[in-house]
Formats: structure tokens, sequence, C-alpha cells
């Protein structure tokens, strides 16, 4: 067993080097003002007033969440019926089905944001918003899919059997059964999609167009244009709580199914 | 009764795999019946035609009168425990009952209603709020078994619902549902392998093998009076031996005429004759109808079984010589080497076409080093005819170490008995002590070092050796010539008898006409 823990080691260090560390040293910079040296911080909670007293950044912050809320209640619109038909074929084509979803998982999402950009261009009348909503919902909806998918295909068959010798028919047992079994997948589903989609900074860049600003190219901008490290920080700090509260919620609807 | 179910001719095949060959079996109100059968004879099979998960092939299932061939499972009045009960694990045990009900849009208060007397008809009060998959598999039993029964359905259907219990709940389970059975008083058919549940419980038993009934009867008839061995042996413990129907009531086993109650079979017919080990009564030697020697003795709690005798196997006895074995030294190339002299049989020689790894088998030939690790031997030489007289043959290893030994081929020496239709040969062998000492398993070794078979002298298949008898010692063995005579299998009894017997023990048997039952032979399958 401590020869096992030993094998850890080089991963703690990982985690301590570039997760906890960059991490410790976001917190730092969000509480903190400009010009610190090494030696002595000025501490403050400035940063945050600044975010929360102006209506421009909370606006963002509302475009952001509801643009992510309404890309995964689509990819679960669209990817649990997928999921459900791909679990209904053999094997065989599952696997084959699985692969071709993952397929462009595989190409860089810069060259397929890229892409869409082409695509898009030549229709006009789409709005910004619709623009980006198409770009997330295309790349995260292999993600819904799968999660779905894995949990219908682990459902033990024999409780539709047993739901059709009940007397229900096969929509009963679909809303009975299956569908309830199959909400773990969905929340599952809904993590991989509505945290991604919440923080993502290049597809609104290249679809939405340059006066569409969402939260993620908000920090991006603070950082890498304007230099406000402190601030940037602080966005971050706020994300980073909004989404672990959002992951608690559906922690807790998960929860709330297997009982 | 009126007939509720009716299989006409069903024929089912999977893969072209015909698992049901034109199966008709007529089924009544109320009655518990038990398809028994091994795994894979098709009884499952016929259960999920009914419930309607499955379709067959060819014939027609009638339901009170009416086909009900093209009824989706879920219109059928019919229900289902299933073998793994097939729970729903979202919904706890009062859902799970209620599923049924809530399909039919129950009303809430008659839900309630009907959910707690199915709860106390299963003795599970109390448990409503339980999850499921927290229950133990006797309670998860108990939960499949109401929700089936809490639709009111005309007939139960159960799927080896028991197989998953420790003995003692199997019992438990078992006059539960006879009792649950009779309380709610509707058609149970009820599928297992095992023969002790299809006693215990049904009203009527159909025995299946290979996708074919053999006999539908009740309890008492298929284990009294069963139409063949097949069933016979799968029903109870039996002893089923070969026999000729002389005459109306007068059977032949084993060269000896016995009175019986059976008739009507050709005279001189072949049969099958079973005797029920507890038919038989242990009597002192030379009284009773039969004699023989006890051959082991099991305790079983109520009872002990015996195995008895009657008639010896037939046997052939050889000579072992316990040699010393010296072992040659090779000093310049640092080696020891041995070989036993051994015997070989003449006809072996040309027909199993011996080869130099077969003799350094026999031998037992072997070569080590100082470290005392093994070192092949890579030459073999003899001078070996095939006729009998003493030879000799030289193993070498790689480095010059050689051993000679003697070898003596003997002309075929086999016992032959033509009444059992059956040949045994064994040859006398040279071995050392400590090999004998060091055997895990002395009678299989035995066998191997006597080249010892036996073999059916029409077809010329192989005849299992059972017996090996020797009267050394095996851990003190010492120099000298043993005999050890090895016997296949004679006529055994199993009887069940309360008194205590030793093993070796002299005895008679005894039994009347009305617990001798003859039984056609089984036609074999075209």
């Amino acid at each position: 067993m401590k020869s096992f823990f030993r094998m850890s080691y080089p991963y703690i260090l990982w985690i301590g080097f570039f997760i906890v560390a960059p991490m410790f040293m976001i917190l730092l910079y969000a509480v903190t003002k400009g010009g610190n040296n090494t030696l002595t911080f000025h501490f403050t909670l400035e940063n945050f007033g600044r975010f929360f007293s102006d209506p421009d950044f909370m606006r963002v912050l509302w475009t952001s969440l509801r643009i992510a809320f309404i890309t995964t209640v689509v990819c679960i619109l669209i990817g649990y019926p997928a999921a459900l038909f791909i679990a209904n074929l053999s094997e065989r084509k599952q696997t084959m089905m699985i692969l071709l979803m993952t397929l462009p998982m595989w190409i860089n999402m810069l060259l397929k944001t890229y892409a869409w950009r082409g695509i898009l261009m030549n229709f006009d009348d789409l709005s910004s918003e619709i623009k980006v909503f198409i770009g997330m919902v295309y790349d995260f909806l292999p993600y819904m899919i799968i999660q779905i998918h894995t949990a219908i295909a682990k459902l033990d068959r024999e409780l539709l059997t047993a739901s059709y010798d009940l007397g229900a028919n096969k929509w009963q047992s679909f809303l009975k059964v299956t569908l309830p079994l199959s909400v773990p997948g969905i929340i599952s589903g809904v993590t991989l999609v509505f945290l991604p989609a919440v923080s993502s900074f290049v597809i609104p860049k290249l679809l939405g167009g340059g006066n569409y600003v969402l939260i993620g190219t908000l920090i991006e901008n603070y950082f890498l244009v304007a230099g406000d490290w402190n601030f940037g920080s602080a966005i971050s700090l706020i994300m980073a709580l909004i989404i672990i509260a959002a992951m608690y919620v559906t922690r807790k609807i998960d929860r709330g199914a297997e009982e | 009764m009126r007939k509720l179910i009716e299989f006409r001719n069903i024929v089912k095949t999977f893969d072209g795999q015909v698992v049901l060959k034109g199966v008709n079996l007529n089924i009544y109100e109320n009655e518990f019946v038990t398809l028994l059968g091994p795994s894979g004879c098709g009884k499952t099979t016929l259960l999920r035609i009914l419930g309607g998960f499955l379709e067959q092939d060819e014939g027609t299932v009638i339901f009170d009168g009416q086909c009900i061939d093209k009824v989706p499972p879920y219109r059928r009045e019919i229900n289902t425990v299933f073998q793994r009960y097939a729970l729903f694990p979202h919904l706890n045990v009062y859902e799970n009952i209620a599923f049924g009900l809530r399909i039919k849009k129950t009303g809430e208060d008659i839900i309630r209603q009907k959910v707690s007397r199915m709860l106390s008809l299963v003795n599970l009060e109390g448990y409503e709020k339980r999850k499921v998959t927290k229950l133990s598999g006797g309670q998860q039993q108990r939960v499949a078994i109401a929700r089936a029964l809490v639709n009111e359905p005309n007939v139960l259907l159960l799927d080896e619902p028991l197989g998953a219990l420790d003995l003692k709940l199997r019992k438990e389970m078992q006059r539960e549902l006879k009792r649950i059975q009779q309380e709610v008083g509707i058609t149970f058919i009820y599928v297992t392998h095992d023969q002790e549940e299809a006693l215990t419980m049904s009203d009527k038993i159909v025995v299946m093998n290979a996708g074919e009934i053999k006999q539908i009867g009740t309890p008492l008839e298929i284990y009294n009076e069963p139409v063949n061995a097949y069933v016979a042996r799968f029903i109870g413990e039996s002893n089923i031996v070969d026999g000729i129907m002389k005459e109306d009531y007068k059977v032949r086993l084993d060269d000896k005429n016995y009175e019986c109650v059976d008739f009507g079979f050709r005279p001189d017919e072949p049969v099958d004759v079973l005797i029920r080990p507890e038919d038989i009564a242990i009597v002192s030697p030379g009284k009773g109808v039969m004699r023989g020697e006890v051959k082991s003795a099991i305790f079983k709690g109520v009872h002990y079984e015996l195995m008895v005798e009657t008639k010896t196997g037939v046997t052939k006895t050889v000579e072992m010589h316990v040699v010393t074995q010296h072992d040659k030294e090779n000093p310049q190339a640092g080696e020891k080497i041995s070989a036993n002299d051994f015997f070989v049989d003449a006809e072996d020689l040309t027909e199993k076409e011996m080869t130099d790894a077969d003799f350094v088998r026999i031998a037992n030939a072997q070569a080590w080093d100082a470290d005392n690790r093994d070192i092949s031997l890579t030459k073999v030489t003899h001078n070996i005819e095939n006729k009998p007289g003493v030879y000799e043959i030289t193993f070498s290893t790689e480095k010059g170490t050689a051993v000679t030994v003697k070898v003596n081929v003997v002309s075929p020496e086999y016992v032959e008995d033509a009444r059992h239709n059956i040949g045994i040969s064994a040859l006398d062998f040279f071995i050392t002590a400590e090999e004998i000492q060091e055997s895990m398993a002395i009678s299989t070794d035995l066998k191997t070092w006597a080249s010892a078979e036996a073999w059916n002298l029409q077809d010329d298949t192989s005849v299992e050796i059972t017996d090996v008898k020797f009267d050394f010692d095996p851990a003190t063995v010492t120099e000298g010539t043993y005999k050890i005579t090895f016997a296949t299998q004679g006529r055994e009894y199993k009887v069940e008898t309360t008194a205590c017997h030793e093993v070796g023990d002299r005895v008679g048997l005894s039994f009347g006409p009305e617990d001798i039952h003859v039984m056609h032979k089984e036609v074999a399958d075209a």
C-alpha cells in the first residue's frame, strides 16, 4: 500500500505546481491592488465592488449565464433522443455511432470555430447571439450525448420487460423507467456542457463579432489587453464561485434523483 | 377445472438451434404447475412465449379461449416474477408495488389499500419507504411477487425465482409461495431445475428435456411412475439397472428373475429397472433377495447413504516391485542420473508407437547437476525388439552421464470378461519407495505406473477403473513385491438406511415386487 502511495508523488507535485499554486495566485491577485512587490501587499476588496457596482459587468455576467443555460437545454433536447436512438442499436453499430460522435472532438476547437465563422458569414440575418448558440451547441453536444448514452446503455433491459409485464406500453415505460434512470447521465452531461459554455471565450469572440462580450472574453481582455491582472483575477474568482455553486446544486439534484 | 392456457405445437428456434420442438400443454385454473428440466431444456423460453416477450416460430397459444399470439405483453392478463427480480431501483418498495396500478390510473386511496394488502400477504409490512436496492435477496423476492400479484392477474409466471437464495431461505420461500398461491387462488406457472422445489410445491409437474415434454403428472406420479430412465434420474435418487422383461410381472436382473407389478411389455424386451434407494432394506447376508459388500457409507443427516456392490467388476492383479534406486554419478561432469527397470507391453510398442520420451517417462529417468538442477536427457539408445524378452535401454545427457536399465517386454496380458463386455489390462512395474511416499494420490499413480486401463470390448471406448486394491501402507512401504488389483465398476446399489454399516460389511438387500418399477428404454432421438 505504501509503495502504491509513493507512485502518486509526481501527481501531487504536478497538482501543487500547476493547479494549487496558480489558484492561490489568482486569489492573491483578486484581493490586492496593483503595484505590489514581493514583500508588501495592499489588500483590498475594491475589485469585487467594482464588478458588482457596474451594470455593464452585471449584464455581461447575466448574458453569459443565460447563453450557457440555453445551450445546455438545447443540448439535452437534441442529445437525449440521439442517445436513446444510439442505445437501441446493435452493439457494433453503437460503437460506430459513438466513434462518429467523438470524431469532431479530435479536431482543434479553434479550427472548428473558424470553420463555423466561414459558414455563418453567409447568413447575415442571424444575430450574433444565434451564431454563438450554434457554435456552442455544435461544440458541446457530443459530451451530452455520450454521457446520456452511457447511462441508458447500462440500464438493465429486464427492467423494461418488467414494465411491459406490468401493463405499461412503450411510451409509459420510457417515462416511468428509462427517463428517471437516465437522470444521472443528464446531470453529468449538464456539468460537462454548462461549465465550459459559461466560461468559453473563443466561440463568442469568433462567432459573435467584436461587440459581443461574454464573461470569458472579459477576463481575457483584462489579462491580455488591459494588463489589469487584479481585476481579471477577481472576475475569474467570481466565475469560479458561481460554477462551484452550480455544481453543488446539480450534485444535490443528482442525489435527489437517486433517493 | 376450467382449461385456462393451451400451448398448441409450439416451435421455437434461436439461430438455427431448435429450443422447443412442438410443445403441447394444457394448464388449468388454480393450478400450481412446474416446468422442470435442466438448463437449456426450453422451459424459460416457453414461459417467455406465454408472457409475450418472445414470439414462437410455429404454433398457437390459447388463453381463456382466445388466441393471444398477437397480443402485446402489456395487454396480457399475466404477470411475471423475474429471475433477477427486475425491481425498479429508482422507486421504493411502495412505488414498485404500485407501478402496475399507477399505469392503470387507479385512485390513490385504492392503491394504498391494495399495496398494503400485498405487503401483508408477503410479510413485508412497514417496508413501504425502503429502497429496494437495500433489501436482502429474500425481501426483494417478496417485493417482486407483490408487484406482480397486486395487478390481480389470472396467471403468475415465476422464472426460477428462488435460484439466488440460500438453502434455508429457499425452503422458507417454497412454503411461502405455496401458501400465497393457495390464498390468492390463481394459476402459478413455475420454472425451475430443482426437482425438490418441484416436488414440494406443485400440483402438476411438467418434466422437459431438450425442447420436449417428457412427462406430465402429479409429484407422486412422476416420482413413483417415471416413464423412462431420464425422468427417474432427474427426480430423486435412483438405482437404474438394465433388465429384461421375461413376461408380465417377471423381470430379469443380473441373471436372476424378480417378481414385479409391471406388465404390458413385449416378451424379452430390454428395459430399464428403477429401484429407489429408500425402498431397499439392509438385512443380514444370506437373507433378502441380493447380497453384496458395502463399498462406501456417507452420513446424510437423517440417514446413511450406502453403496452396496452386489457383483464385482472385472479385475486384474499385477505385481509391484519396490526397489532401491541407485543414483549414478559422473564426477567429471558433476552430474547424477537415475532410472528404473520397467515393463512394457509388446503390443503397445507397435500400436502406440512409443517414443524415447515415453521411455523416459516410464523409466522415470532423470538427471541433475551439483545444484540439483534438472538436466535434459539428450540421448536414448536401446535394443528393444517387438517380442517378449529382456532388453537394455541407456539414457544419457549431453556431457555423457549415462545409466542403463532393463526393459521387460511382455506379451499382452489382459483379462476379458465377455458377460460384462469389458477388457482390462495392467503391467507389473518397478518403483522406488520414495516415489510411493511422495505420491499425492496413490490410487491414480498406481494406475499410471501399471499402465492400467479398461475398455469396452464392443466399441473400444475406455471404461473407468474405479477400484484399486493394495495391502501396503504408502507411508512406510519397504523393498519387496506387492500385489495390486485393479477393478472396474461392478453392479452397485445405492441404499438409504438409518442403521450404520462399515465399509467392507457383507450385507443382504431386500425389496419387494412393488418396489421395482419397470420402464421402457428411452428411444434415442433420430
